[in-house]
């Protein structure tokens, strides 16, 4: 293992988001199972006073989630140089094994806190906990999941060596190249490029509509249904389309596809924005729809509308400001294809 | 008409420890709408703990609290805090006022979080320092006003938001008895305004007052006769 300051606030958020929330989801689950509003018993009432402490240890675990994602890129790539052959991050998580399974499950687990945050905070909103039965639910198999990710993570970091050799984001990622990153690479650029603007626009247009909804009513099912289909499928679309349309272009080298070198000073840390944008504009964007199915609930009718408009334009803004970035990549680029 | 409600009500204090106690034990209680209501009784008998589970400031330990049909204790506390904002009225055995501040900008206190207008919110607590016989006094520093007039003010600050109900713990207890007297009358006047009160007291002037429409006696955390 390398130890440094990064690692350390890796393993040790991860541990500690990990504890956290097995220990939330368990206390939930009792909670979920002894539920019942209209018994004025002692356990009852010391349920809800639970509830209150569960709630914001597990909203602390998950926030710490998504911090940990791009502290986990950001610390990969600030060990490269210590790699021989390893450029950016791309090098450093192919060092040890681990490396890639532990980065795409921490990418999944953000973006399910994400949602479960989303859902906490509606159910923060109704007098009588109306989704405190649903986010309860929700936390087991989430629990496993930022355990699991907790776990390849530890393997990851502990089977760091220095001056171990690997390979460059060139042969990763490379359309030569074998695995998931050559393939990525490897997709036809039109196709790719069609289907980030037709996800990401219709993500946009969708928002725009459930925007437009008149305050107060929700939004119809087709509009919230739209976006969250379209907000989901921009965030694997738009990862592949960084890898295959977008990164020659900001590289200004029609062979060069890695999707951790924009993280870099040297392209004005553009990734950090851009994976930023387009994960919170996906998680909003989804949530819309999560959030649809409980729009009948009496206690959220006035506030739950309000939270789907104001999610709508987070992700109409998110996925905007990615949308801008991705273009500005294109077309401030000398480079021609 | 039953404003509010304590349905079997318990608060135990430091439950699980040596020196457990139960305070209130399984009372039930109505305290009807536009009446003045007295919970009366000795020192430790628990008077002041159900004033603050009927008041909304603590949680039971079992049991539920209702104000109309809706159930309070499981409110959680956002929704708690905006009832207690809105329905209740706070008159403590000290007067609590914050000490640097005029008797006005005591009175204002309470409703600045409610975002009103400034100027609206200065004329209200100045007429209500004025109901109270207190106008002259709006714009003395707090820690500079009698016994009495400290009291009042706390009592125009409990108004301030228009409450339903006045909830009043011991406010007698530091009071002369000409001032007790005129803090009942000031009680009744209330009441013919349409208030609801809740008071806990032991003394005398207050329980004996012709203004109490209903004394209920208090002893080991249990009601006392019907």
């Amino acid at each position: 293992m390398i130890l440094n300051p990064s690692v350390v606030a890796l393993l040790g958020g991860s541990v500690a988001s990990g504890a956290l929330l097995l220990g939330g989801a368990a206390v939930g689950a009792g909670i979920r199972a002894g539920w019942d509003l209209q018994s004025g018993s002692e356990r009852q009432l010391r349920l809800e006073r639970r509830t209150v402490l569960v709630s914001l240890l597990v909203r602390v675990a998950l926030a710490l989630q998504l911090l940990l994602l791009f502290l986990l890129v950001f610390t990969a790539d600030a060990l490269a140089p210590q790699f021989t052959g390893a450029m950016c991050a791309a090098g450093s998580l192919r060092a040890a094994p681990y490396g890639y399974p532990a980065l795409l499950t921490g990418l999944l687990a953000a973006f399910l806190s994400g949602l479960w945050l989303v859902l906490d905070h509606a159910d923060g909103l109704g007098h009588d906990h109306p989704l405190l039965r649903v986010k309860y639910a929700a936390l087991l198999p989430l629990a496993p999941l930022v355990l699991g990710q907790a776990a390849l993570l530890a393997l990851f970091l502990g089977g760091l060596k220095p001056e171990v050799v690997t390979s460059c984001c060139g042969s990763l990622f490379g359309e030569a190249g074998r695995g998931l990153g050559a393939d990525l690479a490897g997709l036809p650029r039109g196709p790719v490029s069609a289907a980030l603007v037709g996800a990401v626009g219709a993500a946009i247009l969708s928002a725009l509509l459930v925007r437009r909804t008149a305050r107060g009513a929700p939004p119809s099912a087709v509009d919230a249904w739209s976006l969250a289909a379209s907000a989901a499928a921009a965030l694997p679309i738009g990862l592949a389309a960084v890898v295959s349309v977008l990164s020659p272009y900001l590289y200004e080298l029609p062979t060069h596809h890695c999707p951790f070198c924009l993280l870099q000073a040297e392209y004005h840390f553009v990734g950090y924005p851009l994976y930023g944008s387009l994960l919170g504009g996906a998680v909003a964007g989804v949530a819309v729809g999560l959030l649809q199915p409980f729009r009948g609930r009496a206690s959220l009718a006035d506030a739950l509308p309000a939270l789907q408009r104001r999610l709508a334009g987070a992700c109409a803004g998110l996925l905007g400001l990615f949308a801008a970035l991705a273009a500005w990549m294109v077309a401030g680029s000398s480079l021609r294809m | 008409m039953t404003l509010l409600e304590a349905r079997e009500v318990h608060r135990v204090y430091h439950q699980g420890r040596p020196d457990e106690h139960e305070a209130v034990a399984g009372v039930s209680l109505a305290v009807e709408a536009g009446a003045l209501t007295v919970l009366s009784g000795p020192s430790g008998s628990g008077k002041t703990s159900l004033l603050t589970l009927l008041g909304a400031m603590a949680r039971p330990t079992s049991g539920r609290i209702f104000l109309r049909e809706r159930e309070l204790t499981s409110l959680p506390e956002r929704f708690l805090t905006e009832v207690r904002r809105r329905t209740f009225g706070f008159v403590f055995q000290q007067p609590n006022l914050v000490r640097g501040l005029s008797a006005r900008q005591n009175v204002m206190l309470p409703a600045l979080p409610l975002g009103l207008d400034h100027a609206a919110l200065g004329r209200r607590a100045d007429a209500l320092l004025e109901q109270l016989s207190v106008g002259h006094r709006a714009r003395a520093r707090s820690d500079w006003l009698s016994g009495g007039e400290a009291q009042r003010v706390a009592i125009a600050r409990a108004l301030v938001n228009d409450p339903e109900i006045l909830v009043a713990d011991e406010p007698t207890a530091n009071l002369d008895s000409a001032l007790s007297r005129q803090f009942m009358a000031i009680a009744a006047d209330l009441k013919a305004a349409g208030k609801t009160l809740l008071l806990a007291s032991h003394d005398p002037i207050v329980t004996d007052s012709p203004a109490v429409d209903r004394r209920v006696a208090m002893r080991d955390g249990r009601l006392e006769g019907p």
